[in-house]
């Protein structure tokens, strides 16, 4: 497999530089969505490396396609072909961390960012998924959300923190955005949309510590989180969040009950617009859950910690 | 005595407040009510798909509800909280969510409360310095296992759910 994806990019590259004519990213496109269709199929193998990435990368370098087809060769080595590697993944999540730090900033209240990162790490602990360096901070913003980024990075926003009711619901909402880095749903995300020509667009950013290659990658600040997934990952990372939880020792309806309580906010309130826009409705997810989980956690006995829970001022 | 009795009779009238209230819910699949929070308790009654029913309470997996005549306790899962009806996708929040990207005065509306909306993502320049904050907050192992025993929690065995027969044949990456 890794054979043929390494011939198929070097043939490809080449192809395309001798006929300029070509719409190189479109058949790229069809190409490897077929390809990254059939892995799909398949188990994904651990630390793929990017062996046949840089192999494109000179290719292209040494013979860069026309300017107008807006193809990096920089960014065709980022790993088009294989998995990203933890390197990558980590600069990633970094870049899509800081950008999102930029449009809302941590809350200034470090009892509650510390306990926040132990009940996460807890549950990151049980997912795993330890080569990565887990980090989790509350949003100062009052809109109700919680986000992801590759690399382990984890947030929720004060908002949604305000309407938990103990310890085995920020279990269950974290088990969520974990599952969303162990099952590396961002990386597949980015990969497709970088794989159909969104590369290249980023404005570039002057600002200290940014990452422009990354930040080519992903696209204007930290638009990537307001795209969202598709709902088959977010019920995927609903169900493996609930069993995180449960692992860890919490009881295991924390994340239904979060979901019960915002399908009870008023239908068109603002603080749930961005979520509603990447998320499916908490109806459809309750019911999804429902279909997954039946009878499987009746004997799970788990505790809800409401007293040692840390309240918001 | 006497100040311990205040506050258990607090407590007691707002439990009884509590199941008084009924919040309205919608059940998402024909299920049945038992008469305790139990698969294995005597079946009181059934609900069908999209029936409203009145929340009383809650406990762990279970919500106790009425429905008609019947009271008794249905699977969290099998309800949904809210007015909102069957589904979600043709709920009007959704719709309205969708409109805030042409109209982004709309998300901090609400009292003055900030909001956060795919623009202000967008616009996000690169923070390094909450970076580092965030970086500053990470916990070690140790620490959070240290954390865990304290409330006496325990790593268990849960087996992974399974992935729900596939309700059509898209592939993972459409319909986002």
């Amino acid at each position: 497999m890794k054979i043929k994806l390494m011939l198929l990019a070097v043939s490809l590259v080449s192809f395309s530089s001798a006929s300029a004519g070509f719409d190189f990213g479109k058949l790229l496109e069809e190409r490897l969505s077929k390809e990254l269709n059939k892995d799909k199929q398949t188990q994904p193998t651990p630390a793929q490396t990017t062996t046949p990435a840089p192999a494109a990368a000179q290719s292209a370098a040494a013979s860069p396609p026309p300017a107008n087809q807006k193809i990096d060769a920089r960014q065709l080595g980022f790993a088009l072909f294989g998995d990203y590697s933890l390197e990558e993944e980590n600069r990633i999540g970094r870049q899509i961390s800081g950008n999102l730090l930029g449009a809302v900033p941590l809350v200034r209240d470090n009892k509650l960012q510390n306990y926040v990162n132990l009940v996460g790490k807890w549950v990151a602990l049980q997912s795993g998924r330890q080569d990565v360096t887990w980090h989790f901070g509350v949003l100062d913003t009052e809109a109700i959300n919680a986000f992801a980024a590759p690399g382990g990075y984890i947030f929720v926003t004060k908002g949604l923190y305000r309407l938990l009711n103990n310890e085995a619901e920020l279990a269950g909402v974290l088990g969520h955005e974990i599952a969303h880095v162990t099952q590396k749903h961002h990386l597949k995300v980015l990969k497709q949309s970088s794989l159909i020509g969104a590369l290249g667009q980023a404005a570039s950013s002057k600002a200290k510590g940014s990452d422009q290659v990354v930040q080519n990658l992903i696209g204007n600040g930290a638009e990537i989180m307001a795209r969202g997934l598709d709902k088959n990952a977010e019920h995927e990372a609903d169900r493996a969040g609930m069993v995180y939880a449960a692992r860890a020792g919490y009881d295991p309806w924390g994340l239904p009950s979060v979901l019960q309580d915002m399908a009870a906010l008023p239908a068109g309130d603002n603080r749930t617009s961005l979520l509603y826009k990447t998320h499916p409705h908490p109806a459809d997810r309750l019911a999804a859950l429902g279909e997954a989980v039946d009878g499987r956690l009746d004997a799970v006995r788990g505790k809800e910690l409401a007293d040692r829970f840390y309240r918001i001022k | 005595m006497k100040t311990f009795l205040i506050p258990a009779a607090v407590l007691v009238l707002c439990v009884t407040a509590a199941s008084a209230w009924a919040a309205p819910g919608t059940v998402l699949r024909n299920e049945k009510l038992y008469s305790q929070p139990s698969a294995s308790a005597k079946v009181a009654g059934t609900v069908a798909k999209g029936a409203s029913v009145g929340i009383l309470a809650k406990q762990g997996g279970w919500l106790r509800v009425t429905s008609g005549k019947t009271t008794g306790w249905i699977r969290l899962l099998s309800v949904r909280a809210g007015a909102g009806g069957l589904g979600g996708t043709r709920v009007g929040d959704v719709v309205g969510a969708a409109t805030t990207r042409s109209d982004p005065s709309r998300v901090v509306a609400v009292a003055g409360l900030r909001g956060l909306n795919d623009e202000d993502l967008k616009r996000a320049q690169f923070n390094a310095d909450e970076l580092a904050r965030l970086d500053a907050l990470s916990v070690m192992a140790a620490q959070a296992r240290s954390f865990a025993r304290q409330s006496g929690l325990a790593a268990v065995n849960v087996a992974e759910l399974p992935k729900p027969q596939p309700e059509q044949s898209s592939s993972p990456w459409g319909d986002n």
